[in-house]
């Protein structure tokens, strides 16, 4: 029992644990969105347009936060804007704006003299977590949480008939700017946790995991929402006691309970 | 009464109008600089069940999506019951290929179908208990009562079909645009169809049913429309022409 108190005694992993629960749940109920408006490689996209916003706020002294979600929100509004007359496909976009951000932002690393900060801008530093980003973090989660629970129903037509949608009156193409705005909301908030560069595994990796064990939307959330946090969680006491990079050590604990959620889908099949 | 999600202004049909009226109808999508359809002049009759034939390219999911609203119209007008495109946007539904819709979401067949009664409810209410009671009567008119609690990945292509019509009962709409439903079904559901048909236009309903197989003496249709090129080439009022075998078109 102790294994599990211990870590508590340090406040930096109470916030951290705190930080961990709020940041698994979001990208639970969005990355369920993202996963089945097959919408992941956006995500994926997203998350590395980040690194050039979090780079030029930390060159300038700014808050990291605000860049990357400037960086971000700039790039899925890009996106958008481009994909609008179909003249480049939106897919071929998705594959060049971000790579190109993301080489903007290597570009500006090579530039600095530290490098040691940028580092857990890649990779996520989620035990380095302060108040001040305690409060950004719950301010966020809320906003996209509450927007989730409103559009529910919305959401839930959108990605399963779209044009169905579209011929009662619902705006489509805002609510994808929609989609697209939150997503980067939940990116920035999850680069905290893991990084740029591993943000859209938690995204994707636990409503994956989900998906496998049940066949209806609001289980699937919640699922989603317990292996998010338990990865989350799971990947800090990893941390902790093998002083492992907190960011890969999240993303390895979503994939340990994929396997075991693939796994136990694979001998209930064998076994009908 | 205001739609809504669009606050377009509701206007109950003309039961004197035609259900659908078509004149000189230019469609183009925004990339493309060619017309899709060209002057396209259509009149189908309230409570007529109307076959759209053409081979695959002819148009007649460009038509379905123009009467719909999915696709601006850059020639042309198109009447709804005798009001203007919009203004009976709860009595048009539009049926599309089944495979434009993802039949792998987590959802029932029941969640599938109260969706038809979203056009109702607007934004942030939620289907209450009558929204429900009024899918499952859809559902027990299609004879599909029976799948509601059964994941939409687990229909057949038939049940698919009838799942779909029911969510179209469910939202009262007048006339039904069905894209393809007999592209790649076994007879049985080829069958299923007809009845299904028949049954609507016992309720007073006008159907439109995209195919590129039209076959008379199955003796479900009351018209024919044949597009080409995206041009109305002829139409035949089975009516009033027995002698009409039909064709299949490639």
């Amino acid at each position: 029992m102790h294994y599990l108190t211990d870590p508590l005694q340090y406040i930096f992993i109470q916030r951290a644990l705190i930080a961990a629960v709020i940041i698994g749940v979001l990208c639970a109920c969005l990355g369920t969105f993202v996963v089945l408006r097959r919408m992941a490689v956006v995500g994926h996209a997203l998350t590395h347009s980040a690194l050039p916003g979090l780079v030029i706020a930390y060159l300038l002294g700014g808050s990291l936060f605000a860049g990357a979600l400037i960086a971000t929100v700039l790039t899925a509004l890009c996106i958008g804007f481009l994909a609008r007359d179909e003249s480049v496909y939106e897919d071929t976009l998705v594959g060049m704006v971000p790579n190109i951000m993301f080489a903007f932002g290597i570009l500006l690393i090579s530039t600095s003299k530290s490098f040691r900060d940028l580092f857990s801008m890649l990779f996520g530093n989620i035990l380095g977590v302060t108040v001040g980003d305690l409060h950004l973090i719950m301010l966020i989660a809320l906003v996209s949480l509450m927007a989730v629970f409103l559009f529910y129903k919305e959401l839930k037509l959108f990605a399963v008939d779209p044009n169905y949608a579209k011929t009662i009156g619902m705006p489509v193409k805002a609510m994808h700017y929609g989609i697209l705005l939150f997503l980067s909301f939940t990116v920035v908030v999850g680069i905290q946790a893991v990084g740029t560069v591993l943000t859209n595994a938690l995204l994707v990796i636990p409503v994956a995991a989900a998906r496998l064990l049940t066949d209806r939307l609001g289980r699937m959330i919640i699922l989603s929402c317990i292996f998010a946090v338990m990865s989350a969680v799971g990947g800090i006491y990893l941390s902790y006691y093998f002083g492992s990079a907190s960011g890969a050590s999240i993303v390895m604990f979503a994939a340990l309970i994929f396997a075991v959620a693939w796994a136990y889908k694979f001998i209930q099949k064998a076994m009908r | 009464m205001k739609f809504p999600y669009c606050q377009h202004r509701h206007s109950s049909p003309d039961p004197k109008a035609p259900a659908l009226e078509i004149q000189g109808l230019g469609v183009s999508y925004s990339s493309e600089e060619k017309s899709v359809l060209h002057d396209v002049d259509i009149n189908i009759s309230a409570g007529w069940v109307v076959a759209l034939v053409g081979p695959n390219g002819a148009g007649k999911s460009t038509l379905f999506k123009a009467i719909c609203g999915l696709l601006p119209i850059t020639k042309g007008n198109i009447r709804v019951f005798g009001h203007p495109l919009g203004a009976c946007h709860h009595r048009v539904v539009y049926l599309p290929q089944r495979s434009e819709i993802d039949w792998q979401f987590p959802i029932s067949v029941l969640d599938l179908v109260v969706m038809g009664r979203y056009v109702y409810l607007g934004w942030f209410k939620r289907p209450q208990k009558r929204d429900f009671e009024i899918a499952r009567h859809a559902l027990k008119e299609m004879n599909v009562l029976e799948l509601a609690d059964r994941q939409i990945s687990k229909l057949s292509g038939g049940q698919q079909q009838r799942v779909l019509i029911a969510r179209a009962l469910a939202q009262n709409a007048d006339l039904l645009l069905l894209d393809e439903p007999l592209n790649a079904v076994d007879t049985i559901t080829r069958q299923t169809v007809g009845e299904v048909l028949h049954k609507i236009k016992s309720q007073g309903k006008t159907v439109i049913v995209a195919t590129h197989y039209y076959d008379q003496e199955e003796g479900r249709y009351d018209k024919a429309i044949y597009l080409k090129d995206g041009k109305k080439i002829s139409s035949t009022d089975v009516k009033e022409d027995p002698n009409n075998e039909g064709c299949e078109c490639k």
